[in-house]
């Protein structure tokens, strides 16, 4: 996976629904059709580096399944960040198609 | 510093953190579980471990997952700290004194204790050094004890077959050798060492070898080992020097070894410190050397004895005869049936540093006060700018921000304050260090060498920048935690702001008046030791050492006794030299004594006066020749000065001094004259010497030594080997050029001598007082230091005071107080600060300045004088700090400050 993808992907997940780690990992997973699997030795320090930059938020709620589990919502710095992300991704994406796509 | 910091910080949030990753990962886990049971139908123990293994280190998940926070903590501290520098930019005159009392606070701690470290507690350079320990013996008799740092060279023999607590049992005599024949002869600090030195020391030398020790030791008669030093100075750094021959005191002897360049030997003799030792010559002094004690014993204990049990062993020995024969103890000898001989042992570096180890310890009390000082007003001005700042924190907490975040702020601005301070104290000690360390003369403190700021002093410069964060930074921002801050504030500041905060003002006057004790404390020391100091610097030594027609120049040699093998010899060279020195340029009068006073050499035994009971009393006893009182300036009270007539065929006679008629002749000094006297070392056993005048009491060895009886007598009429140290004196408006002359007609004469020495009298009594004007003016350097900072603090609370109280002051002005109200009411309460001070500091000092006793000359350590005058002139200093801020207050517009609210 492309160093930075990782956080954008959560971003995206989070901005559909707030979700626990778990839920984050094999939403990733099912959309991708297993292609990207999301290791927990890298899933947690990146939730943590969301955190700390404040683009998410952590509370401890009730899952579905009645667990008690820690949920992460979005805030606003971090639809805005999602945005970002999302842009510099798509240019960055077309930039290698482009030079694929050359020959 | 960082990882300290950061761990610090973190600690704070870390146990949530863990518990909320905790809990995240066992949820995850179960989850994980339950899938991994509903897709596959693992069993739920199955499943668990399933889910556990995938998961994976549970601990490097969570190192992992706290690394962004550490490094974000790190971030916000940085961003703290540019706060703070932003804040400190803001600020100016607060940062510029925060910074310098920080600064000086920390840069006169790190000075002192880098010399303090280096003089007394960094290891000697010698592997074990706990281990080296010095031998004296002590005799106790009913009149007291007596302690003898020498012995004979019979006892170090006795000793050394039998002890079994050392290791080793070596031997020293400090000597003075002539180097000859490797250019200008050279008088160089030697050691006659016994074979085992180097190997009770510990040490190798870098080329060549240490001395043969047991049965082979013989070979090496002749042999000997030089100092790094002298070998790249004198020997040219020759790499084949090891085998050459070098020329000391007029015998050739065959260096066996060069010692390392970190080597260095002091041997350390009563006073101060004699210079590191260049020739180490082979002895191993043969049985004729009689009963006189001239050695040094030097042990290594065995590892794991303890000094108390080694000094039972040598007392046992020294105390059987067999072993140490009666008289062969030390240099009073005989051993009454009533004394007991102890030997006692010192470690080596305590012994070398017992001298300054009380001056030591008392500065580095002084400069722990300077600190405190400082400190105390820092966080003083800190506490002042919290309060004109409880605005800002208050809408910052009303924003949102923690106690604890705001805790961290300013303890972060603290840190900063004392981290910048503290290096540039630390610049200011390494100045400070440079610029003095050569001033200081080698009598007042050994191993200077040893003086630098390394790794072990600027951990302790750490040690207290931290400590120092701790005291400028807690006081205020414990004081957050109070009642004085808070959400509710932060809208109605603007109305706290006149009232005043009646707990902070509170402490911090408090803070001020301990300042101020703590300052007269410093300052009466000091007091003290300047009265003492003109008190000594008042004394006269009894001879003019400069005056209208010049001043009186030394120049000293000592005769060796390869080329002056008798009196004839040496009376022979000195009159020769003489002779020629009177007709100099600019010499007014000339002579020759055996023993200058203020010099090194003082020569003193018993006495008797025909016809009365043996004194007890010693004097001195110089030998001199004609115009030496002349020459001196020491006035003749009766009869008559030497003459060349007095010479060796012609009667004995002699010259007695003041003291002596005062003690032994109630009719005055004419009831002397006539008189018999004799002198000797041990007895008064000389010739009888008839008196023909009386002159003048000196002080011949120091401004601080009581006025000894002196009995002078003509150097042609001596027939002791004393007269082999002479020392040329000559009045003179030219010292520099007669200097020159007498080193001319020194070398005609005799052209192998070395000069010891060369100095005028004045440098000779200036030297003498070194040690006490050094102290002085340390002690005044840190008092004045001290007295700075705490002016700055009365100054900052009354300029702070005032301008709380405008509006007040406006109110008193509208209604009709007149300037000098308002001066009184500001004055009288910084009056009030400055006396409780001073009294706790009174009470202080009165306890405090009997360490300084044995310093004090002619003074009492409650000197009334010094207490007054220093009382008083903190109290003007204080009032003066208060009354810039009083003018201001004066002009208040009464008008203005009341529109202001």
């Amino acid at each position: 996976m492309l160093p930075g993808t990782l956080e954008m992907l959560i971003l995206k997940t989070l901005s559909i629904e707030s979700m626990h780690g778990y839920g984050i990992a094999q939403h990733i997973q099912m959309l991708s059709a297993h292609v990207l699997t999301i290791e927990e030795g890298s899933l947690y320090p990146a939730l943590q580096r969301l955190l700390v930059k404040g683009w998410v938020l952590a509370e401890w709620k009730i899952s579905a399944h009645n667990r008690r589990a820690r949920f992460y919502r979005l805030t606003t710095a971090g639809k805005k960040q999602l945005g970002i992300e999302e842009s510099r991704f798509s240019q960055m994406f077309g930039a290698i198609m482009r030079v694929m796509k050359t020959t | 510093m960082g990882s300290v910091l950061r761990r610090l910080l973190f600690f704070f949030q870390r146990n949530q953190f863990d518990r909320d990753l905790e809990g995240e990962l066992r949820s995850h886990e179960e989850m994980k579980a339950q899938a991994l049971a509903d897709a596959d139908g693992m069993s739920g123990d199955e499943a668990r471990a399933a889910a556990r293994r995938r998961v994976g280190n549970p601990l490097r998940l969570r190192e992992q997952s706290r690394e962004p926070w550490v490094f974000a903590t790190i971030e916000a501290f940085a961003q703290d700290v540019r706060h703070a520098l932003r804040l400190m930019r803001r600020d100016p005159a607060f940062t510029f004194t925060a910074l310098a009392t920080i600064a000086l606070g920390i840069g006169l701690n790190t000075a002192i204790f880098s010399v303090a470290y280096g003089v007394l507690w960094r290891p000697l350079p010698y592997p074990d050094p706990d281990r080296l320990v010095m031998i004296s013996s002590a005799q106790q008799s009913e009149t007291g004890v007596r302690t003898f740092s020498t012995w004979a060279p019979v006892s170090y023999e006795g000793l050394r077959p039998h002890v079994t607590a050392l290791d080793h049992l070596a031997a020293y005599a400090p000597i003075d050798a002539r180097l000859t024949g490797r250019g200008e002869p050279m008088q160089v600090p030697a050691l006659d060492v016994s074979p085992n030195f180097f190997a009770t020391l510990g040490v190798t030398p870098a080329r060549g070898r240490a001395f043969l020790t047991g049965a082979a030791a013989p070979d090496d008669d002749g042999g000997a080992i030089v100092s790094d030093r002298l070998w790249r100075t004198s020997l040219r750094a020759d790499p084949a020097i090891v085998g050459q021959s070098i020329t000391v005191d007029g015998l050739p002897r065959t260096v066996v070894g060069v010692l390392p360049p970190a080597f260095s030997f002091r041997p350390v003799i009563r006073i101060g410190a004699l210079p590191e030792v260049d020739i180490f010559l082979l002895n191993r002094w043969p049985g004729d050397t009689g009963t006189s004690a001239f050695l040094f014993l030097l042990g290594r204990m065995k590892s794991g004895m303890t000094q108390a049990r080694a000094e039972a062993e040598l007392t046992a020995l020294v105390n059987d005869s067999s072993i140490a024969p009666a008289g062969a103890l030390a240099m009073e000898g005989a051993r009454a049936s009533n004394v007991r001989t102890l030997a006692f042992t010192v470690g080596l570096q305590e012994y070398g540093t017992e001298s300054v180890r009380t001056l030591l310890l008392i500065l580095l009390g002084a400069v722990s006060f300077v600190l405190l000082i400082a400190c105390v007003n820092v966080a003083n001005l800190q506490m002042a700018r919290l309060t004109a700042r409880r605005g800002e924190l208050s809408v910052r907490m009303a924003l949102g921000a923690g106690r604890r975040r705001i805790v961290r702020q300013l303890l972060t601005e603290a840190v900063v304050l004392s981290v910048v301070g503290a290096s540039l104290g630390v610049m200011l000690a390494q100045v400070a260090i440079s610029f003095t360390l050569p001033l200081v003369p080698q009598s007042v403190l050994p191993r200077l060498g040893g003086i630098v700021i390394d790794a072990r002093v600027m951990a302790f410069c750490l040690g207290l920048s931290l400590v120092s964060t701790l005291l400028v930074g807690l006081v205020p921002a414990l004081r957050v935690g109070g009642a004085t801050f808070g959400e509710g504030l932060a809208l109605n500041a603007g109305a706290t702001r006149t009232t005043g905060d009646r707990q902070g003002e509170r402490l911090r006057t408090l803070l001020v008046a301990a300042q101020i004790a703590m300052t007269l404390v410093l300052l009466i020391g000091a007091g003290l030791l300047i009265h003492s100091f003109v008190r000594l610097t008042s004394v006269s030594p009894g001879f003019e050492s400069s005056g209208g027609d010049g001043v009186v120049q030394t120049v000293r040699v000592t005769l060796p006794e390869d080329l002056y093998d008798g009196p004839d010899r040496m009376h022979a060279f000195a009159r020769g030299v003489l002779d020629r020195i009177q007709y100099l340029p600019g010499v007014t009068s000339a002579s020759v004594i055996n023993s200058a006073p203020f010099g090194m050499m003082f020569i003193q035994g018993s006495f008797e006066i025909e016809g009365q009971p043996k004194p007890t009393l010693a004097a001195g006893t110089p030998k001199i020749d004609a115009g030496y009182f002349k020459t001196m300036g020491i006035p003749l009270l009766a009869g008559r000065e030497f003459t060349a007539r007095d010479t060796a065929d012609a009667p004995n006679v002699a010259i007695v001094s003041e003291r002596i008629v005062r003690e032994y002749f109630p009719g005055g000094a004419g009831a002397a004259l006539g008189r018999r006297v004799r002198v000797g070392i041990m007895s008064a056993d000389g010739e009888w010497m008839t008196v023909v005048g009386v002159v003048a009491d000196i002080r011949q060895q120091g401004l601080d030594q009581d006025v000894k009886p002196m009995i002078y007598a003509p150097f042609q009429q001596d027939r002791s080997g004393f007269i082999r140290f002479v020392s040329f004196v000559a009045r003179t408006a030219t010292p520099g050029s007669v200097v020159e002359g007498i080193r001319t007609e020194i070398r005609r004469a005799a052209p192998d001598l070395p000069i010891a020495s060369a100095a005028t009298m004045d440098e000779a009594v200036a030297a003498s007082v070194a040690a006490p004007r050094f102290r002085t003016l340390l002690l005044v350097l840190l008092a004045t230091t001290a007295t700075l900072i705490a002016t700055c603090g009365i100054y900052g609370l009354m300029a702070y005071a005032v301008a709380q109280r405008r509006r007040e002051i406006g109110v008193r002005m509208a209604l009709g107080a007149d300037r000098r109200d308002v001066l009184r009411l500001v004055l009288t309460r910084a009056l009030r600060i400055v006396v409780v001070g001073l009294v706790v500091g009174l009470a202080g000092a009165a306890g405090v300045t009997r360490v300084l006793q044995r310093f004090l000359f002619g003074v009492t350590p409650t000197d009334p004088i010094a207490f007054t005058i220093v009382t008083l002139l903190l109290l003007a200093v204080g009032l003066m700090a208060a009354w810039l801020p009083a003018r201001r207050a004066t002009r208040i517009d009464p008008c203005a400050a009341l529109r202001a609210e």
